[in-house]
């Protein structure tokens, strides 16, 4: 395999002069996995109309997870076009395995950016329009693109490059978008690529995990500049704030839900919401990365349904976002779920869904208001001033600048998570040898036990209300 | 100094040299073997006339009909178009006017068209006249030049009257001397585009 690719690849760069019929993917490959066209089969249902680089190797799990989550759960209300993420588990032994494993390309990318060796995201696209010349009447496509990189924002902003023009100019756009990526620089960190995608040349710059973590600003995901270069000044940062607009009100008790790592599921009108809304509770906690399993979109087809909904073990400790109804029942033994509200018919994006007041039953089924649904009693008190600056700022509504708003929500998590991580930095240190301890000529020196008394002892005088404005039971939260 | 980006779009009917032109401008190098292109290849060069560097995004099309679809999105908002035929084929230079027309009629205002006659080299097995090259794009008001990109003749000459053709008022104001500071000058500032004349 090796030795196929040095002759194309070092013509490749620069010799450019496109790929011919045997071409290699190395390039591509550093990007995305493949690139997958879902159709909707009237015999077979969901099925895999095109793979590119056909040869790109995956598991039938893979690619019945792949079909189903390509389409919107109760899709009725999804007419139009459809823009969400996935994320599924590897299952494949073949190339899916070990394509895009971690190399010294990523050599300095913060945690939260590393390639994902166990999972797949997939971006997706979805079309359904009517068109009578079919026979049941609708259009129902959806172009995915899979990459083990979580670049949320950049990689949504590719799909929407690629996937309309697919639909209107057929498969040979995908195969020159593919041809486009194949002759990407490596994605590596802190470096200002330039990445030409049919026609248009991204410029974008990957974070360093050196970055200072506030420093973005927030701006909206995509800046055109004309429409021969488009800058994209974040691969990754959401828009916190309308991802979470229905639950701000509960804002520090979603996060000591996520930092505690429990199980919560997100009930939504639409793939797209529920989507955002769990990759934002993932993205509270960064720098630091989330552990645990999320899907951003989940459905009753997904390979793992069984497992994650059984009643027979505690709900596993995972986020979920779900659209169907059915879920209602299916999770109702769940500690904590999220609703996001209907569509309003204006913008399902920014809609003003008016939070309710928190601690109702999660088994209160009735209740479509959105809002959280749980009987945890949190830790932490609501920061009142964060609540008045933020929540409040919706009358008249706009008055200050989605982007502001979203930089205060960023700002006001970052917080949360470094208070609660300083202090037990600051006693994992005192854990550590000396340094005088550390010789060659001596044998490796001990690390002192964890002793949970220790540390919880210690906060009194150096805990998270030195850096927090956050007042509330810390100590009981660590425990 | 700042450099300023111009996209430049190669155009014409399939195995007249698009791909090896480029290859010479950019690397000084031929392939006689070079595959087909799968839509459109990109590669980048800058090249300083009178004192103004300026630097080509060239988009290399396809020319099979498979892509014909897809080219108006390489041609869209580009400054420039070589549009290029083989000087030994008589159907090449059919599909050049089809090109220039369609250029004329839905392409950018003000794009400076150029017309390349390439494979000069081979004389011998000549169809179009140099002389029938140069007043049809006299005609249209296109620069013209036979090309080879076999020995390079005239191939950096094209893009070095590209540029002098270039109306100042296309000097792309977002292009900035660093990449770097671009993001950051614009970081947070949505909206109208604070730049002038655009």
């Amino acid at each position: 395999m090796a030795e196929g690719g040095p002759p194309r690849g070092a013509t490749g760069t620069g010799g450019g002069g496109g790929l011919g019929e045997k071409e290699t993917w190395e390039l591509f490959s550093n990007w995305v996995c493949c690139v997958c066209v879902v159709t909707f089969d009237l015999e077979l249902g969901q099925a895999l109309e095109t793979v590119i680089p056909s040869d790109y190797k995956l598991s039938d799990t893979e690619k019945s997870n792949i079909c189903y989550l390509a389409f919107p759960d109760s899709n009725s209300g999804c007419m139009g076009d459809t823009l969400f993420h996935i994320r599924i588990r590897c299952t494949g032994s073949g190339t899916g395995g070990t394509d895009l494993r971690p190399t010294n390309h990523h050599y300095g990318a913060p945690l939260v950016l590393m390639p994902d060796p166990a999972y797949y995201y997939g971006f997706v696209y979805f079309r359904q329009v009517k068109d009578s010349d079919i026979r049941r009447g609708y259009f129902q496509k959806s172009v995915v693109l899979l990459t083990r990189l979580p670049y949320i924002t950049f990689f949504n902003f590719i799909i929407q490059r690629i996937a309309p023009e697919y639909f209107t100019h057929g498969l040979a756009s995908l195969e020159a978008a593919c041809g486009n990526m194949n002759q990407w620089p490596p994605p590596r960190p802190g470096q200002q690529l330039h990445l030409p995608i049919l026609g248009q040349i991204i410029y974008v710059r990957l974070p360093t995990k050196s970055d200072k973590p506030a420093a973005r600003d927030g701006e909206g995901p995509v800046i055109k500049k004309s429409s021969s270069v488009v800058v994209i000044p974040s691969v990754h940062d959401l828009n916190l704030h309308q991802a979470l607009q229905p639950v701000l009100n509960n804002f520090e008790m979603i996060w000591e839900l996520v930092i505690t790592n429990e199980p919560i599921v997100v009930m939504g009108p639409s793939p797209t919401l529920c989507a955002n809304t769990v990759q934002a509770l993932v993205s509270l906690l960064h720098p630091l990365k989330y552990a645990s399993d999320f899907r951003p979109f989940f459905t009753i087809h997904d390979s793992e349904f069984k497992h994650y909904t059984t009643r027979t073990q505690a709900p596993p400790r995972v986020i979920l976002g779900v659209t169907n109804p059915f879920f209602t029942k299916t999770l109702d033994h769940w500690p904590h779920v999220i609703k996001l509200g209907e569509i309003s018919s204006s913008n399902p994006g920014t809609e003003e869904s008016r939070p309710h007041q928190r601690s109702r039953s999660p088994g209160d089924l009735s209740d479509t208001r959105p809002g959280v649904f749980s009987r945890y009693k949190p830790f932490l008190q609501k920061d009142k001033t964060f609540a008045r600056l933020v929540i409040s700022n919706k009358t008249p509504p706009g008055k200050r600048p989605m982007e502001v708003q979203n930089v205060m929500v960023k700002k006001h998590a970052l917080e949360l998570t470094t208070s609660f991580i300083i202090p037990l930095e600051r006693y994992l240190a005192s854990l550590m040898p000396l340094k005088r301890d550390v010789s060659p000529w001596r044998p490796p020196p001990q690390l002192k036990p964890f002793d949970s008394e220790l540390f919880l002892k210690g906060m009194e005088g150096a805990g998270p209300h030195l850096t927090s404005r956050v007042k509330g039971n810390w100590t009981g939260l660590y425990q | 100094m700042s450099v300023r980006e111009v996209k430049v779009c190669l155009l014409g009917d399939i195995g007249v040299g698009k791909s090896s032109l480029v290859g010479r401008f950019v690397h000084n190098s031929f392939n006689p073997n070079l595959t087909t292109t799968l839509g459109a290849s990109f590669m980048s060069k800058s090249l300083t006339v009178d004192g103004n560097t300026i630097k080509y995004q060239i988009w290399d099309t396809a020319g099979q009909e498979r892509y014909r679809s897809l080219l108006p999105m390489y041609y869209r908002n580009a400054a420039a178009a070589i549009v290029v035929y083989d000087i030994t084929s008589e159907a090449t230079f059919d599909v050049l006017q089809e090109w220039i027309t369609e250029l004329h009629r839905l392409g950018p205002q003000n794009i400076v068209l150029a017309i390349a006659g390439n494979k000069c080299d081979l004389e011998e097995k000549r169809e179009i006249s140099r002389q029938r090259g140069a007043e049809y794009a006299q005609e249209v008001d296109a620069i013209f030049m036979e090309t080879s990109a076999l020995n390079a003749t005239n191939v950096e000459e094209i893009f070095v009257q590209i540029s002098r053709r270039l109306p100042a008022s296309t000097a792309s104001p977002y292009l900035t001397p660093g990449g770097q500071s671009l993001l950051k000058t614009d970081s947070g500032r949505r909206g109208p585009c604070r730049c002038g004349s655009g």
